[in-house]
C-alpha cells in the first residue's frame, strides 16, 4: 500500500468536515473493498477517515412502513436481525450471501452502495425496493443514485448516512454466485410493492438495472411463466473468458423466474 | 505391516496451535527485505533500466537489475531432461538470466529487485525504477508461437521448439491402422492450470563472507534436489549452500526447482553482507510460480473387429512457457511416454513429443506432472471408441486390459508394470458405486429436467524412478540416548513425521512417540530423492524399514555384551532382545541409552537402498448431474478403488486421494491459467478470477482399496500421492459427456464452466 | 507512526505502527504471533482468519490501527494451557489437516462457526467455511472435524 494517515472519526460532522477539507481522503467503514484495493496500490489516498463506528451511522429500525439501515451496519447484523427478518426477509437473505462468514463482519451497506460495484449484491435491492439513500447533505432516490460501474450520485466528500427501504408486500433474491469470486455473476432482487412488481438486476451488466419487459410481464400475470416467455437482451451485458453475454442474459433471467418462484411462494 | 489411522498426526501439535515454522516465519538478524519489479509485459526488448531514482527512496540499500545476473553468471538453470532424439539432438535450453537482461518474455518476469530495511520501502520504491521496452509481437499458445513467422523468444531456439523426440514404432502402428476395422480420432487440451498451494512462495538467504558460504531457508520438496540445483544455477559449491528447511504449505512439484528469485537473493546477500528476505504476495504467485500442465493432445486409437487395440499413436504439444524448468520438460515428456499405453494391451505405440516456449509463465511439474494428462487423453480415446462402437464403456475395458497373466508387463514404450489387477479394481468400484443401477436414477433426474451421468477411468502410473540411484537413511541417537530417523526427504503435507516413524517403531516393536524424524537436515552426508512422484513412501520410507532392521542386527552383539551372553543365544521381539529361557532381557531404547557416551554413538547406522518405480493403479467412477438452466454440475458421488500397494496409513493415503481427486476436479470444472493472446496478460491473476474448490462442492470421497503388494520396496507400497489427479481428470470428464452424449455433444474440453455447458446444451437442443 | 494497543490472546499489547500495516503483520511481525498465515492478497483465503471481538474476521484485510482498543484472539490463544480447544483437537482426531497452512484460519473460522450455530448442517458448515480456502485435503476431513467439534464442544 502507499503511505497514508488514519484518522478515527469521533462524530459525522467532524468527518464530513475533514472529507470536505481534505479531497484526497477517503473513508474507511468496513474496508472490504478499500483495504484490497489498497493492496494492489490501485488507490492512494492521503486519509482514511475511520467511520466504521460511528453511532450516528448505526441502526435499524422499522418506522412508517420503511426499515432504515444505518450506513455502517455490517452485513451479519442485516442478516441476523430479527427487525430486517420480520420486515423485509430478502433483505436478510441477501446480505446473509455476500461474500462469506469473514467479509460479513467487517462489510458494511454503505461501503457496498457508495462503491457500486457492478457485481455487488445489495444494489438489487436498493433499485428494487425504490429505496432512498440519506445523505449527509440530501436523500437521493435509487433511480438516480446508481450512475454506472463503480459510480454514483454522491458528490465529492457526501457521505451516506443511512438507507431507507420501503416495505413491501413481499420479495425474494437468488443470485448465481461467481465460481472465482463469489460476487454475483447475475442476482435478481424482486419486489412486490403497492405500485407492482419490481425486478432489479445486478451483476450481468455494467450496473444493476430494472428488467422493465419483466416488470411488463408480470403486471399482466404474476406467474413465473410470464417471465419464461421474455428473452433479456444481452447487448449491453458483461462478457469476459467467464462467461458469455448470453449466458449471463440467461442466467439473470434463471434468477429472475427462481426469486419470482421463492417470492410466490410466501403468503 | 499393520494399518493404522492418522488420527493425531505427530505434525498436529504444533500446526494446530499456530507453532508452525514456515519460511515467513523466519527471520535473521540485522535482514533486509526484497521486492521484485516485475515485467508488465509478455515480450519486449529492455531498451534502458534507470534504478537511480529508486535508490533514493527511503529505506533503499540497492538495487539489482539484469547486468548483476549476468555479472554473477546467474543464468544457466539446470535441467532434468537427458534425452536424446532420432537426430541425435538434446534439448535446446535458453539462458534465463536471475533477473531479466535485455528482453522481458513473460508478464510476471522478474526484471529487479529492491532490498530495503522493510518490505513496505522495499515495494514503495518500485514505482520508481524507470524501464523504457521496445514491444514484440506476442506468442500465447503453443499453435501460435510453433507458426511460421511467430515472434521468436530465444535466439537459441528456432521457432520456439525446444525439443522434438519421439517413441514408439510408427511403422508398425501405420501398419495397424492401415488395417484396422475402426480407428477413433480426438484431439483434448489439459489445460494450464495454477498449482496454488497456500503458502506463499519465499526465501531468507544469510552470507558469511568469512566462508563464502550461504544460509538458505526457503519451501521446497527436499534438501537435495534444491542444493545440486542451486549450485548448478550459481556454481556455487554445494559444500557452501547450507539449507534450513522448516514446515511447507503445500508444494504438489511447484516447489521442486530453483527459482530465479532464489538466486537473485544470493546476490544482494553477498553483495550487501547483509541476510535478504522475500515473500511473494499471492499476485506474484500467480504470476511467476510455475504453472502445471498445458498439454495439447492428439490422439488415435485403432481396434480391430473384436474391439480389441491394435495401435494408439499421439502428439503431445507441451507448453513449457518462456523459459524451461528443471522438471518441466522431463515430467511432460518421460512420465506420459510411459504411460501411453495405460492399462491396456497395446502392441504398438507411438508418441511424438514437441516441447515448445511462448510467452507465458514457465511450465513446471504439477502433481501428477503429465501422468494425469497422458491417462486423460487414453481414457478420452477409449470412452470415444465405446460411444463409436456402442460398446458398454466398462465392457470395452475389460476387453482390454493387460492381464494378471502378463506381468511383469514391458510396455512398448518404456516402464515395465508390476503386478496389477485392473478388472479387480474396475469391478469393486463399478459395485461400490452402483453402476449397474445408474439407469433409473437417470431417469429419476430426467423428470426433474437435470442431465445426470455417470464416468469411469482406468488408469495407471508410474511413480519418479529418482534422480538420485540410492536412498539413504540414518538412524542417530541424541545425547540422551533417544532414537531419530534421518532422511532427505521433505513433506509438504505428506505425514511423513508421522508414517515414517510408525514404519520404523513397528519394525523395532517399540512406541511411535519414541521415534522422531527429522527431514532434510543441514549437515547430514546422506543420499536420496526429494518429495515428488510419489515416491517418498515407497523409496525413503521402504529404506526406513531396511534402517530399522539394520539396527536390530546391529543391537544384536551389543545386547549380547550386556547381558553377557552370545548373541546366538538371543531372540529380538517387541522392542527387546531376550535370552531364549527368558531369564535375561535388554530393551532396545534401553541399551541405546546404555550406550550414550561414546561418540559416536555405537548404533548410529546408515541404510540405503535402490528403489525405482511402482505402479500404483485403479479405477474411479463418478456420477454427476447437470442444472440445463445454468449449466452447473454437481458432482453427486465419486468412488475411488485404487491399488497402492501394501498401506502403511489408510487415513494418509485417503486424505491424498480426497486432495488429488479435488485438484483433478478443480481442473475438470474450473481452474485455467488464461493468458489474453493479443497481449499476454494474465487474465486469471488472483482468486477472484481463478477458480479454486471451496467446501462442500464434494461431499465425499469414497476411497476402497484393492492392493497387490509392489515388490520394488520392502513395504509393499505403491507411491499414492499423484493417484487422485491422474484418474480424475478422466472419470469426471467421462461423467460429463455421458449426461450430455444423448442430446448429441460428442466432444467438450476442460474447464467445463457452467457457461460452456450451458452454451453446448443450447447448440445441441438447437441441432 | 500511530501507538494502538489491544488485547491479544488475554494480555494488553502495545505498539507502534505505520498506519498502513495491516493487522496480521502486526500480530506477526511486532507480537511475534506467526500462527496467523497470510495466504493471497483478495481477501479469499481466509488463512488469516482471527477473532475481532467476538467475530471472525480477516485480519489481513483490517489495518492494526482500525483493530486499536478491540479483543483479539488468535489461534495461539485457542487453547488453555496444554488443554487443546475442542475444535483444535477435532481437526487432529479426524486428519482435518496435511500441510496445516490453512489450518490456523480454518480452526478460527470453525469456532467462531460453533459459537454461533453449535449445531450446524452440513449446509450450514459449507457456507460457513465458504471464507476459507484449502488445497491439501479437498475438505472432506475438515468438514469431519467441524462435525465432531460440535459434538465435543
Amino acid at each position: 500500500m502507499f503511505e497514508f494517515s488514519y484518522l478515527k472519526a469521533n462524530s459525522l460532522s467532524e468527518a464530513a468536515a475533514f472529507v470536505a477539507a481534505h479531497p484526497d481522503a477517503k473513508l474507511l467503514a468496513g474496508g472490504m473493498t478499500l483495504l484490497p484495493t489498497l493492496k494492489q496500490r490501485l488507490a492512494q489516498p492521503s486519509h482514511l477517515v475511520d467511520v466504521g463506528r460511528l453511532p450516528e451511522l448505526g441502526g435499524i429500525e422499522l418506522k412508517a412502513g420503511r426499515l432504515a439501515i444505518g450506513a455502517a451496519t455490517r452485513h451479519h447484523d442485516v442478516a441476523t436481525s430479527a427487525v430486517v427478518r420480520n420486515a423485509i426477509p430478502a433483505l436478510a437473505y441477501l446480505a446473509s450471501h455476500i461474500g462469506d462468514p469473514q467479509v460479513r463482519n467487517c462489510g458494511t451497506l454503505g461501503g457496498s452502495v457508495a462503491n457500486n460495484d457492478p457485481a455487488a449484491d445489495y444494489p438489487a435491492a436498493v433499485l428494487a425496493l425504490d429505496a432512498i439513500i440519506v445523505t449527509t447533505q440530501r436523500e437521493i432516490a435509487a433511480a438516480d443514485f446508481f450512475q454506472g460501474m463503480f459510480a454514483t450520485a454522491l458528490e465529492a466528500g457526501e457521505i451516506i448516512v443511512r438507507v431507507l427501504f420501503p416495505v413491501p408486500k413481499r420479495a425474494a433474491y437468488e443470485k448465481f454466485p461467481h465460481p472465482a469470486s463469489g460476487y454475483a455473476m447475475a442476482g435478481a432482487f424482486v419486489a412486490e410493492m403497492a405500485t407492482g412488481v419490481r425486478v432489479a438486476v445486478t451483476g450481468a451488466g455494467p450496473g444493476v438495472f430494472r428488467w422493465s419487459e419483466a416488470e411488463s410481464a408480470l403486471a399482466q400475470n404474476l406467474n413465473v411463466a410470464a417471465v419464461d416467455k421474455l428473452t433479456l437482451d444481452a447487448t449491453d451485458l458483461n462478457e469476459d473468458f467467464h462467461a458469455t453475454r448470453e449466458y449471463r442474459a440467461n442466467l439473470a433471467k434463471v434468477m429472475t423466474k427462481r426469486a419470482l418462484q421463492k417470492m410466490l411462494a410466501t403468503k | 505391516m499393520t494399518d493404522t489411522h492418522a488420527a493425531n498426526r505427530r505434525e498436529d501439535l504444533r500446526l494446530i496451535t499456530g507453532r508452525g515454522r514456515y519460511v515467513a516465519d523466519s527471520n535473521l538478524p540485522h535482514q533486509l527485505h526484497a521486492c521484485f519489479l516485475r515485467a508488465d509485459r509478455a515480450h519486449a526488448e529492455i531498451v534502458t533500466i534507470n534504478t537511480e531514482p529508486a535508490l533514493k527512496c527511503r529505506g533503499v540499500v540497492a538495487v539489482f537489475t539484469g547486468a548483476d545476473a549476468i555479472a554473477a553468471n546467474y543464468k544457466q538453470f539446470p535441467n532434468m531432461m537427458t534425452f536424446t532424439n532420432a537426430s541425435g539432438a538434446t534439448i535446446l535450453k535458453p539462458e534465463r538470466p536471475v533477473l531479466a537482461h535485455g528482453k522481458v518474455r513473460f508478464v510476471g518476469e522478474a526484471v529487479a529487485m529492491v532490498v530495503a530495511e522493510s518490505a513496505l520501502a522495499a515495494q514503495d520504491a518500485l514505482d520508481a525504477i524507470a524501464i523504457v521496452y521496445r514491444d514484440l509481437p506476442v506468442a500465447v499458445s503453443v499453435e501460435d508461437a510453433l507458426a511460421a513467422g511467430a515472434a521468436q523468444l530465444h535466439a537459441n531456439v528456432p521457432g520456439n521448439l525446444c525439443f522434438e523426440w519421439d517413441t514408439g514404432d510408427a511403422a508398425a502402428v501405420e501398419r495397424a491402422f492401415a488395417k484396422a476395422a475402426h480407428v477413433t480420432r480426438l484431439t483434448v487440451v489439459s489445460q494450464r492450470v495454477v498449482p496454488s498451494p497456500m503458502e506463499l512462495r519465499g526465501c531468507l538467504i544469510g552470507y558469511d563472507g568469512a566462508s563464502d558460504s550461504y544460509d538458505i531457508y526457503t519451501n521446497s520438496q527436499g534438501i537435495l534436489m534444491m542444493r545440486w540445483q542451486f549450485a548448478a544455477l550459481t556454481g556455487v559449491p554445494e559444500e557452501k549452500l547450507r539449507f534450513h528447511l522448516h514446515d511447507v504449505g503445500g508444494s504438489f512439484g511447484q516447489r521442486s526447482a530453483v527459482y530465479p528469485e532464489h538466486a537473485a537473493q544470493m546476490i544482494a546477500a553477498k553483495k550487501l553482507g547483509r541476510p535478504i528476505k522475500w515473500v511473494a504476495s499471492r499476485s506474484e504467485c500467480f504470476l511467476s510460480d510455475s504453472h502445471g500442465r498445458g498439454i495439447v493432445m492428439a490422439g488415435e486409437l485403432a481396434l480391430d473387429r473384436d474391439s480389441r487395440f491394435t495401435a494408439a499413436r499421439y502428439q503431445f504439444l507441451c507448453d513449457m512457457g518462456a523459459y524451461l524448468t528443471p522438471t518441466g520438460p522431463a515430467s511432460h515428456v518421460r512420465n506420459p511416454a510411459i504411460g501411453m499405453t495405460g492399462v491396456y494391451r497395446i502392441p504398438a505405440l507411438h508418441g511424438n513429443f514437441k516441447v515448445v516456449l511462448t510467452n507465458t509463465a514457465p511450465v513446471a511439474a504439477y502433481r501428477g506432472a503429465g501422468r494425469p494428462d497422458v491417462a486423460y487423453m487414453v481414457e478420452r480415446l477409449v470412452d470415444q471408441a465405446a460411444s463409436e462402437l456402442k460398446i458398454e464403456r466398462d465392457e470395452l475395458r475389460r476387453r482390454n486390459f493387460i492381464p494378471l497373466d502378463a506381468f511383469p508387463y514391458k510396455t512398448p514404450t518404456m516402464g515395465v508394470y508390476e503386478a496389477s489387477d485392473f478388472a479387480g479394481c474396475l469391478g469393486k468400484a463399478l459395485q461400490a458405486a452402483d453402476w449397474n443401477g445408474f439407469d433409473p436414477r437417470r431417469e429419476k433426474s430426467r423428470k426433474a429436467g437435470k442431465l445426470r451421468g455417470i464416468g469411469l477411468s482406468t488408469v495407471i502410473e508410474g511413480t519418479a524412478a529418482g534422480m538420485f540411484p540410492k536412498d539413504q537413511v540414518a538412524i542417530e541417537f541424541d545425547a540422551q540416548g533417544r532414537l531419530e530417523v534421518y532422511t532427505v526427504s521433505l513433506s509438504t503435507g505428506q505425514s511423513h513425521e508421522t508414517t515414517f516413524t510408525e514404519i520404523v517403531a513397528q519394525t523395532l516393536g517399540v512406541a511411535p512417540e519414541a521415534v522422531t524424524l527429522r527431514e532434510s537436515v543441514q549437515g547430514k552426508n546422506l543420499s536420496g530423492n526429494h518429495s515428488g512422484g510419489s515416491r517418498s513412501l515407497v523409496g525413503c520410507g521402504s529404506v526406513c524399514k531396511l534402517a530399522a532392521q539394520k539396527l536390530i542386527e546391529q543391537a544384536k552383539p551389543l545386547a549380547a555384551e550386556e547381558l553377557e551372553l552370545e548373541p546366538s543365544q538371543l531372540d529380538y521381539a517387541d522392542g527387546a532382545f531376550r535370552s531364549r529361557d527368558g531369564e535375561k532381557m535388554i530393551g532396545l531404547l534401553e541399551l541405546a541409552k546404555k550406550l550414550v557416551g561414546t561418540n559416536p554413538h555405537p548404533l548410529n547406522l546408515m541404510a540405503e537402498a535402490s528403489v525405482g518405480s511402482t505402479y500404483p493403479n485403479g479405477c474411479h467412477v463418478a456420477e454427476v448431474e447437470i442444472d440445463p438452466e445454468t449449466g452447473v454440475t454437481e458432482i453427486l458421488s465419486y468412488t475411488a478403488v485404487d491399488d497402492a500397494g501394501i498401506v502403511i496409513n489408510h487415513s494418509v493415503v485417503e486424505g491424498q486421494v480426497h486432495g488429488g481427486v479435488t485438484q483433478g476436479a478443480g481442473q475438470v470444472f474450473g481452474e485455467h491459467a488464461v493468458y489474453d493472446r493479443e497481449s499476454g496478460q494474465l487474465l486469471t491473476g488472483s482468486f477472484s478470477d481463478y477458480y479454486m474448490p471451496r467446501a462442500g462442492w464434494i461431499r465425499d470421497i469414497h476411497v476402497n482399496d484393492h492392493p497387490l503388494p509392489s515388490k520394488v520396496n520392502v513395504l509393499g507400497a505403491k507411491g499414492a500421492g499423484e493417484s487422485g489427479c491422474t484418474a480424475s481428470l478422466p472419470s469426471l470428464v467421462s461423467a460429463v459427456l455421458d449426461a450430455v452424449r444423448p442430446l448429441g455433444i460428442q466432444h467438450l474440453d476442460m474447464p467445463l464452466t457452467p457457461s460452456k455447458m450451458w452454451h453446448a446444451i443450447q447448440t445441441a437442443k438447437a441441432e | 507512526m500511530t501507538k494502538l494497543e489491544l488485547n491479544v490472546n488475554g494480555k494488553l499489547r502495545i505498539g507502534e505502527v505505520e498506519d498502513r500495516t495491516l493487522l496480521a503483520d502486526f500480530l506477526r511481525d511486532q507480537l511475534g504471533l506467526t500462527g496467523t498465515h497470510i495466504g493471497c492478497d483478495t481477501s479469499q483465503c481466509g488463512c488469516c482468519t482471527v477473532h475481532l471481538d467476538g467475530r471472525a474476521i480477516k485480519s489481513c484485510t483490517m489495518l492494526a490501527v482500525q483493530a486499536s482498543g478491540a479483543k483479539v484472539v488468535t489461534i495461539e490463544g485457542l487453547a488453555k494451557g496444554d488443554t487443546l480447544h475442542p475444535v483444535q483437537q477435532a481437526f487432529s482426531d479426524c486428519h482435518g489437516l496435511q500441510c496445516g497452512f490453512c489450518t490456523p484460519g480454518m480452526i478460527m473460522a470453525t469456532a467462531a462457526l460453533l459459537k454461533d450455530n453449535p449445531n450446524p448442517s452440513d449446509a450450514e458448515i459449507y457456507r460457513g467455511l465458504e471464507g476459507n480456502l484449502c488445497r491439501c485435503t479437498g475438505y472432506i476431513n475438515i468438514v469431519k472435524a467441524v462435525k465432531r467439534a460440535a459434538q465435543t464442544s
